[in-house]
């Protein structure tokens, strides 16, 4: 065994523990409202209050903190004052008291697969920026859930789908919507990592190309590809060989480029399913740092299996059984006080 | 060696049908090369037939019939290769409206079993009608059309290419992994640019695959040729006819391949001359094969620098 290896694994332990601990400090300082402590902007989203907001008018009102403005904001969607959340204004979650700050919603969501529906109904609120894990036990709905944010679970010609998913408050199943904008706005990342059988170049390049009356020359692409490779963690790695094919990679630097990939399309979301299930630890560590990173500067919901990763980086959390979403706040009250007895028990290990 | 008689039995058969196949294919490749290669000569290759064919051994060279197997082959797969691939972009891809991919498999499934002859025929009836006159020449004043040239042969040459064309593409298009193509859709890649930038190189090789096979079925061909193409040795050429302004006309005429060219120098056919037959039947293995390979190798896509 060399040492050395020792040496830098305890070295990530210790910077793991490290962000673990700053995740920990702003959420007690969230949960005290506390907005002007410096951690908490840099490591996590505008903390939201956690006072409950039963008054609609609470809605109009100003958010009470300066801390929105470390999230850079998304081009205002054109569209009209979401009906659903004027219509029922009690179902606005306890944890977001306005609901410009959720970014993602899902309202009255129901998704079958061949008649047999897996999704009842389901309000899901993802507030902008950090990380949202959905958790829950296998069968419970929480892939379909996040595939249908970005509209993947229709390209199954048996699906059917009703229900709202809004996105900036505009729903994203209305008629007319661009599904390919949607889905560079929505990136995502999927549970094996599935890079193109290209090189790395090629991989990040495909992501940014439009279908411009002319390509861009790989000069021109250069500096966005060394950008979004350095934002993934990849780039030191990859810089003497971008020229090589991607499939060579190992499996976590296969993932990261994955999540290059999907930041090349600039997007505010990004939908991860269960990305380091297929990984070792050690990559599932370097990748669970990066999902921290950049849920600085965009909103990540992520699925997970794995409880144990939930608590280490979610901001948020929602608990999913049987194609019913149980509950949903932040993440260490969903974890540590939940409010639903089982919820109480998944998050025990009881089952799941 | 398995242990249980049932499976033992399996591999010993399996052993059994792989060596039939070998020494099969090797007899027939060795009978060829013993009785074609001493008639394989330069003046054999780039000679034309010459007015002795019917006697052996001055029976001149195969040079209009390397050429006329080329032509057939490369206009016949140009209108096969791109609606071949089409239809198999459409079958896997896409399949709606589900009447007009349930008819179009059955149409493939069809044109894959009917004997060429039987196309030869039909493409005789509809080519010799005056008003396609065009693609053939007139006969005399009678408003009919000879139906026999290059165009005519070449466009049932595409219908025969097309099946191996369709099938192949349409197996190597399905064993594209969904992941890549549900990665391509959540970059915000819409159904053409994916299907161009991912899923059809992705199955190149099978691609390929279905050109070689196509290439084959095309270039072996006989019925089509012989009817459609003319039933007699080309003597030779006219001078010239690769110029652009000659070659409308020489596409237009009559001409021979190297099946046609087997088959009238063979004792069956007129010529009698077994030794020229044998070595046309050497040279078109070979140029099939070198079709095969460099096709095969060229669809290998090396990604990158190792």
């Amino acid at each position: 065994m060399d040492p050395n290896d020792d040496q830098q694994r305890l070295d990530e332990r210790a910077k793991r523990q490290e962000w673990r601990h700053a995740l920990d400090r702003s959420a007690d300082l969230r949960a005290a409202g506390d907005p002007t402590d410096p951690t908490a902007v840099a490591a996590t989203p505008p903390p939201p209050p956690a006072a409950p907001a039963p008054d609609p008018l609470a809605a109009v009102e100003p958010a009470p903190f300066g801390a929105a403005a470390a999230v850079p904001a998304p081009p205002a969607p054109a569209a009209e004052p979401d009906p659903v959340a004027l219509a029922q204004p009690l179902a606005q979650p306890a944890h977001v008291a306005d609901p410009a700050d959720l970014v993602l919603a899902a309202r009255g969501l129901r998704v079958a697969f061949s008649g047999n529906e897996i999704l009842h109904g389901v309000d899901l609120d993802a507030p902008r920026g950090g990380v949202l894990a959905l958790v829950g036990p296998s069968g419970c709905g929480k892939t379909t859930l996040l595939r249908s944010i970005n509209r993947l679970t229709e390209l199954a010609p048996t699906a059917t789908i009703g229900g709202q998913i809004l996105f900036d408050g505009a729903d994203v199943y209305a008629g007319g919507t661009d599904l390919n904008l949607l889905r560079r706005r929505v990136g995502m990342v999927f549970q094996q990592p599935n890079p193109f059988p290209m090189t790395i170049f090629d991989n990040v390049a495909f992501a940014i190309r439009e279908q411009a009356k002319r390509r861009p020359s790989r000069g021109e692409l250069m500096p966005q590809v060394a950008d979004v490779l350095q934002r993934a963690g990849l780039w030191d790695e990859v810089k003497d060989n971008l020229d090589r094919n991607a499939l060579s990679l190992s499996g976590g630097q296969q993932q990261r480029l994955c999540i290059a990939r999907t930041l090349a399309a600039n997007p505010e979301v990004i939908l991860m399913d269960e990305p380091c299930s297929a990984l070792d630890p050690r990559s599932t560590a370097r990748i669970e740092e990066l999902i921290v990173q950049l849920a600085g500067s965009l909103t990540i919901v992520i699925v997970t299996h794995n409880l144990a990763q939930a608590k280490r980086i979610a901001d948020y959390a929602a608990y999913l059984l049987n194609g019913d979403l149980i509950e949903q706040g932040i993440a260490q009250q969903v974890f540590e006080d939940p409010a639903n007895q089982s919820t109480r028990d998944f998050v025990a290990g009881m089952f799941g | 060696m398995p242990v249980r008689l049932s499976d033992r039995i399996g591999v010993g058969i399996a052993y059994v049908a792989g060596t039939i196949l070998i020494v099969a294919v090797a007899v027939i490749m060795l009978w060829l090369i013993v009785q074609g290669l001493g008639t394989i000569s330069w003046d054999f290759l780039t000679g034309e037939p010459a007015p002795g064919t019917l006697e052996q051994g001055v029976s001149g060279g195969i040079l209009p019939a390397i050429v006329g197997t080329f032509l057939v082959v490369a206009f016949g797969m140009a209108v096969a290769f791109p609606l071949g691939l089409g239809v198999a972009i459409f079958l896997t891809e896409y399949r709606q409206p589900a009447w007009l991919a349930k008819g179009t498999d059955t149409a493939i499934d069809l044109i894959f079993g009917v004997p060429s002859i039987v196309f030869a025929l039909f493409g005789l009836a509809i080519f010799s009608q005056g008003w396609l006159s065009f693609i053939s020449n007139p006969v005399g004043d009678t408003g009919m059309a000879t139906a026999q040239s290059f165009f005519c042969s070449s466009l049932m040459m595409a219908l025969i290419g097309l099946p191996p064309v369709v099938r192949s593409s349409q197996a190597a298009i399905l064993g594209v992994p969904d992941q890549q193509r549900e990665a391509a859709y959540a970059l915000g890649k819409g159904r053409l640019t994916t299907i161009r930038r991912i899923v059809v190189p992705g199955a190149r090789p099978g691609i390929a695959t279905g050109i070689v096979l196509g290439v084959g079925r095309i270039a072996g061909d006989t019925a089509i040729v012989w009817i459609l193409l003319g039933g007699a040795v080309l003597q030779a050429p006219p001078d010239g006819w690769y110029l652009p302004w000659n070659l409308m006309d020489f596409l237009r005429s009559e001409g021979s391949t190297l099946t046609t060219y087997i088959f009238f120098s063979s004792p069956a056919g007129e010529g009698n001359s077994p030794g020229p037959a044998y070595g046309a039947a050497f040279v078109l293995m070979v140029v099939i094969l070198i079709v095969n390979i460099a096709l095969i190798r060229l669809s290998r896509r090396k990604i990158g620098k190792r």
